[in-house]
Formats: C-alpha cells, sequence, structure tokens
C-alpha cells in the first residue's frame, strides 16, 4: 500500500491525533507562558538573579526528553497526560524567560524614565509600557518554545501521553510489517505538520497583538 | 513672588565616590520664572534636576514644592505634579499622539470628554492640527515635533511646575531656535515655574529668567538674570564659562525699543531739494534720509546729489534695511554693518521713521547694561548683609 492510500485510510485517526497533539502542547505553552514570562518580570532587572534562572532553564533543556519522562514517572508516580504536560512546561521555559528577560532589558531607558517621571507607578509601567513594547521578543520565545514542544510531546507516548507519538511507537513495534514505515511515516508528517501550523499561528498572533506604532 | 520650590542643603553622594555629586545646594526657585541650571559637563546639574522630581534620591538635604516638604512624600504623586521632558524625549512608541498626550489625565482618571477636549487644545497650544495628527506615531513624526508633543504631554494635566533636561538639545539649529522661540511664547501664556537644564550658555542666556551657573558638586558659581552675569560675572569661573563675546550676547538680550536712539537729518522727499539742503547743513552728517508722505523712509542723498535743481526722484542710495524697535541690538549691529552710511533706520510697525541706532548708540547700551548690572550687584551685596545683621548680633547677645 503507498504512502497516499494509507494516510487516506487512515485520515480521521492521524486528525484526532494531531488534535490531542496540539491540545497538549498548546496547555503546556499556556502553563510555560505564564510560568516564563513571571519569572522573566521577576529577574529582569536582578542581574544575579536573572542568571542564575537562565542557567537553571538552560540546565532543563539539556536533560534528554526519555531521561525527562523516566524521571517524571519516578517523582510523579503516574503515567499518562499529567508527567508530558509537567516535561513540556520545564522544557518550555528557557526560550521563554530568557526572550522576556531580554525583550524587557531592550525597552529603551529613556522611554522607561520618562513614564516614571511623569508618575506612573511600577506595575502600570510594566503593563502599559514595558511589556507592550516587550511583547513581539516574549511571542518568539513563546514560538520557538512551541515548536520545540510539538517535537518533545511525539515522544510522551513513552509513558503513556497522548499525541501523534502513537504512531510513530507503533511502527516501531511492528517493524517488520510492511506498514512499519508507513505508520512511522504518518506520525512523523503529522508532527512536522503541527509544528508548521503553530508557527504559522504565532507569526499571524505576532502581527495582530503588535502596535502599529511599533511596527 | 513666592518661592515654588525650595532646595536646603541638598546633597547626594554616591557610594565608593569621594566627592559628592550634588554638595549642600541652596537654590530657591520663584513662581512663575524660568530658572536655568547650567554648567560644565559632569557638574551635577541632570543630578539636581533628577532629585527635584526623586528620580534620584536625594541623600541629604530638603526639598520643598509650595513651601511642603516632599523629600519623603510619595514620589509617584510628586511626580504628577510636575511636568518632565527630557533630551530623548521618551514618548510611547506604541501609543498614539494622542495617547502619549493623555497618559497623564488617564493615571489622574480624568473622564474621557475631558481627555478629548484638553488633547484638542494642548495640540493647539504646541501649534499642530489635532484632526492630523492625534492618531499618528511618533515614528511618523520629525524630530521637532516629537519633542513639541514631549512638551504637550508633560503640559497635559496642568502642573504647576516643569522639569526640561536639556529638551531641545538632540535637535538641529534650526529646529532648536525655531521651539526655543515657541516654548518661551507659550511660557508667556502659562507662566510655569521651569528648572531648565543647559550646558550651553547661550541657550541659558535665552531661555533663563534667572541662570545658576554650577561647577563641580552642583556649587553655585553665581545666580542671577542673564543680563547681570554677562556684565558682571562673579568671579573667573564664570567669565569663563560665559566665554568670549559676553557683551554681544549682552546686546542680544537688550532690544531696539528700550534704548535712546540718534537723531538724523531728515527731510520730506516733496519738499524739494532746498528743503533737504537745509537740513543736512544745519547737521554735521553727510547724509540726510529722505521721507515720503507716511513719513517712511526711502533714499540716503549726500550734498553732492542735492545740487542743482529738479525732482528728488531716484537720487541718492536706496534705504535697504530698516529695523523695527522689538530687533535685537545684535540684530540693529547687524544691519548696521550691512548699511553703506554706518547706521541702521528704526521705523515703527507703518514704517515711519523713529529714528537710528549707530556705533555711539550701541556703545552707551553696553555701558548702561554693565552700570545697571554693576548696581544690582552691589544692592544685592548690600541686602545680604542687612538680612544677616540681626542674626549676627542675636549670636552676639547670647
Amino acid at each position: 500500500m503507498s504512502f497516499f492510500e494509507y494516510t487516506l485510510e487512515n485520515y480521521d485517526r492521524l486528525l484526532e491525533l494531531s488534535l490531542e497533539h496540539l491540545a497538549v502542547v498548546l496547555v503546556a505553552l499556556l502553563i510555560g507562558g505564564v510560568i516564563g514570562i513571571g519569572l522573566g518580570i521577576t529577574v529582569y532587572r536582578r542581574p544575579r538573579l536573572r542568571n542564575a534562572a537562565l542557567n537553571i532553564c538552560g540546565v532543563i533543556l539539556t536533560v534528554p526528553s526519555l531521561a525527562m519522562y523516566a524521571l517524571l514517572l519516578a517523582l510523579l508516580g503516574t503515567i499518562g497526560t499529567v508527567p508530558v504536560i509537567v516535561a513540556l512546561v520545564l522544557y518550555s521555559l528557557l526560550p521563554i524567560v530568557r526572550n522576556t528577560v531580554t525583550g524587557l532589558n531592550g525597552v529603551d531607558a529613556a522611554i522607561v524614565e520618562s513614564a516614571q517621571g511623569m508618575g506612573m507607578r511600577q506595575w502600570r509601567r510594566l503593563v502599559n509600557v514595558e511589556l507592550p513594547l516587550a511583547w513581539p521578543v516574549v511571542l518568539v520565545g513563546i514560538r520557538v518554545s512551541a515548536v520545540l514542544l510539538v517535537g518533545v510531546a511525539a515522544l510522551g507516548t513513552i509513558i503513556g501521553g497522548p499525541g501523534l507519538g502513537e504512531l510513530i511507537f507503533a511502527g516501531l513495534r511492528v517493524i517488520t510489517s510492511p506498514n512499519a514505515v508507513n505508520l512511522a511515516l504518518l506520525g512523523t508528517v503529522g508532527v512536522v505538520a503541527v509544528g508548521m501550523l503553530l508557527d504559522g499561528a504565532f507569526l499571524l498572533l505576532s502581527r495582530l497583538t503588535t502596535s502599529k506604532g511599533v511596527r | 513672588m513666592s518661592d515654588m520650590i525650595v532646595l536646603e542643603q541638598l546633597t547626594k553622594n554616591y557610594p565608593g565616590q569621594a566627592r559628592p555629586a550634588v554638595d549642600a545646594l541652596d537654590l530657591a526657585i520663584s513662581e512663575g520664572e524660568i530658572v536655568v541650571l547650567v554648567g560644565p559637563s559632569g557638574c551635577g546639574k541632570t543630578t539636581t534636576l533628577k532629585m527635584i522630581n526623586r528620580l534620584i534620591e536625594p541623600s541629604s538635604g530638603v526639598i520643598r514644592l509650595q513651601g511642603e516638604d516632599v523629600t519623603r512624600a510619595d514620589p509617584d504623586d510628586l511626580r504628577l505634579r510636575m511636568g518632565y521632558v527630557i533630551q530623548q524625549v521618551g514618548l510611547f512608541p506604541h501609543h498614539t499622539i494622542g495617547g502619549n498626550i493623555a497618559a497623564v489625565p488617564r493615571l489622574l482618571g480624568w473622564s474621557r470628554q475631558r481627555i478629548a477636549d484638553r488633547l484638542d487644545e494642548l495640540l493647539h497650544l504646541v501649534g499642530m492640527d489635532p484632526a492630523i495628527y492625534r492618531d499618528r506615531y511618533p515614528k511618523e513624526l520629525s524630530g521637532g515635533q516629537r519633542q513639541r508633543i514631549g512638551v504637550a504631554r508633560a503640559l497635559a494635566a496642568d502642573p504647576p511646575v516643569m522639569l526640561m533636561d536639556e529638551p531641545f538639545g538632540a535637535l538641529d539649529p534650526i529646529s532648536r531656535d525655531r521651539l526655543q522661540n515657541e516654548f518661551l511664547r507659550l511660557q508667556g501664556q502659562i507662566g510655569k515655574t521651569i528648572v531648565f537644564v543647559t550646558h550651553d550658555i547661550d541657550e541659558a542666556i535665552k531661555m533663563g529668567d534667572r541662570i545658576a551657573i554650577l561647577r563641580e558638586g552642583s556649587t553655585v558659581a553665581q545666580y542671577d538674570t542673564p543680563e547681570t552675569i554677562l556684565a558682571a560675572p562673579a568671579d573667573e569661573f564664570v567669565s569663563q564659562f560665559i566665554g568670549s563675546g559676553a557683551s554681544l550676547k549682552g546686546l542680544g538680550l537688550a532690544r531696539v525699543g528700550e534704548v535712546s536712539l540718534a537723531d538724523w537729518p531728515t527731510s520730506l522727499r516733496s519738499d524739494g531739494r532746498a528743503a533737504a539742503r537745509r537740513a543736512l547743513d544745519s547737521s554735521d552728517h553727510g547724509w540726510v534720509l529722505l521721507l515720503d508722505e507716511q513719513r517712511r523712509p526711502v533714499r540716503w542723498v549726500e550734498a553732492r546729489g542735492l545740487q542743482g535743481e529738479g525732482s528728488l526722484d531716484g537720487v541718492g542710495l536706496e534705504v535697504r534695511a530698516t529695523v523695527e524697535p522689538t530687533a535685537t541690538l545684535v540684530g540693529a549691529l547687524e544691519s548696521m554693518l550691512g548699511s553703506r552710511v554706518g547706521v541702521v533706520v528704526i521705523v515703527d510697525g507703518s514704517g515711519a521713521f523713529l529714528g537710528t541706532v549707530d556705533m555711539r548708540v550701541i556703545m552707551s547700551a553696553v555701558e548702561a547694561m554693565r552700570a545697571s548690572a554693576h548696581q544690582r550687584v552691589l544692592d544685592d551685596r548690600r541686602r545680604m548683609r542687612t538680612d544677616q545683621e540681626p542674626a549676627a548680633s542675636e549670636i552676639a547677645a547670647k
């Protein structure tokens, strides 16, 4: 059976798994975004804390994903969606925190000074001036994380997680059967498609949420 | 005139620096005046300014605003009472011009209608059409227009005080001159108390009602009107800082209308040659100035041109440059140097002859400025002595 015919035959399954995959990545991104941006805001004016945070997030990212899943399985004592999402959140942090810090530190000091000089309180300054100006850079961080997570999530099947990894691991299990390649290929194509979709969506979001004055 | 801002023994120490950046500065700024802090770079003038709105916290000393000690008041509340304009402007690039100007009124919770009305008023005030500029973004404006918006934004909630840190320093000379003039005209209408920092003594002379010349540690070398500082610099540091051409700079402050003009022989062109000859003979000048029926100067004529008979049309030299009483003496001097006769003709608004300015008028104006400045310095010293006397006798009594 050709790959094309195989795809048509398994179209429903592909779509279902892709949506699962997308959902798990989006949930992890949402949590990672809140934690990462929060962390970035907390550390961006404190050089020592900033370096510590970035180093820790960097170390997390170097842990191989298989090892990460194994560790979380042991730590959380459960399989399925939860440990996968926890792993994805951890992996998402470095790009988001780094870009939040870079974006906030990149805001023109004169703009911040004039905001302060007119009597804008710190929190309001952050929400009305600094974050909107850093936003395009922050969003690039989230976009990079999104693409990264789509790949890592595919391995989540190993601890019973949802998504397209199921097709790839099914192919591995039946490696001698004639459909093994088709299965693995279908899963891979699905992962790439979800990744490209997310990348495009965030690019569009960036256009829509950036003020005309700074574009 | 009451004091709007008073700085008492204001000091800023930075850790690891032997000398304070600002060292026990005392300065009083009256309501409605422009005080310029001027000095060489590193003298602490910007630090001083930023301590007034507490962007830099003073190490010690007291800041009083309208008599109230605000040294430990909430800094954000304090800043709402002071407009702040900086060289880099610092407009919010993601907000429209309207959004930028509305920033402080929004902080104060004004109603939408009140903000909209104030926005239009301010844009008119800085000479920009609200219909065109309200919804534009800062990046669409020129440097000069951005600083106009910077000034409008600082004025938005009508604060009594404006702090300006080299506001026109980043502009090209032509725009800078234009904005300075516009700002002085604006200040004539709004009468704010303004503290203005610059390193440019010429800008200080032009903008300041009073100038505080600062040396290292923000120590006041001289605090007086530009006229007095130019004519009677307090010490070597001040005269060096003013640089050469102090008299010329002083002439840039005096208006033609403030000096007594020199007389000049004139004659109506329609009265003919005989009348013109008589006018010339009764004076010791070599030229007679011919006027038309409305007494507007038309031509310069020498005795040679008056010989014989006939109409006076086209005789002598055309009067090219005339100057109105509102011009500065520098402007008059410039026209004078360009004139063949060596004098400049002063006319009123309708163009009628008022008198002339020649070298003697300029010289006596310079003399008068020096004399009055010296007198003021003497008066100030005498007043300070009498102020101190009671205190001294009290101490003696104890």
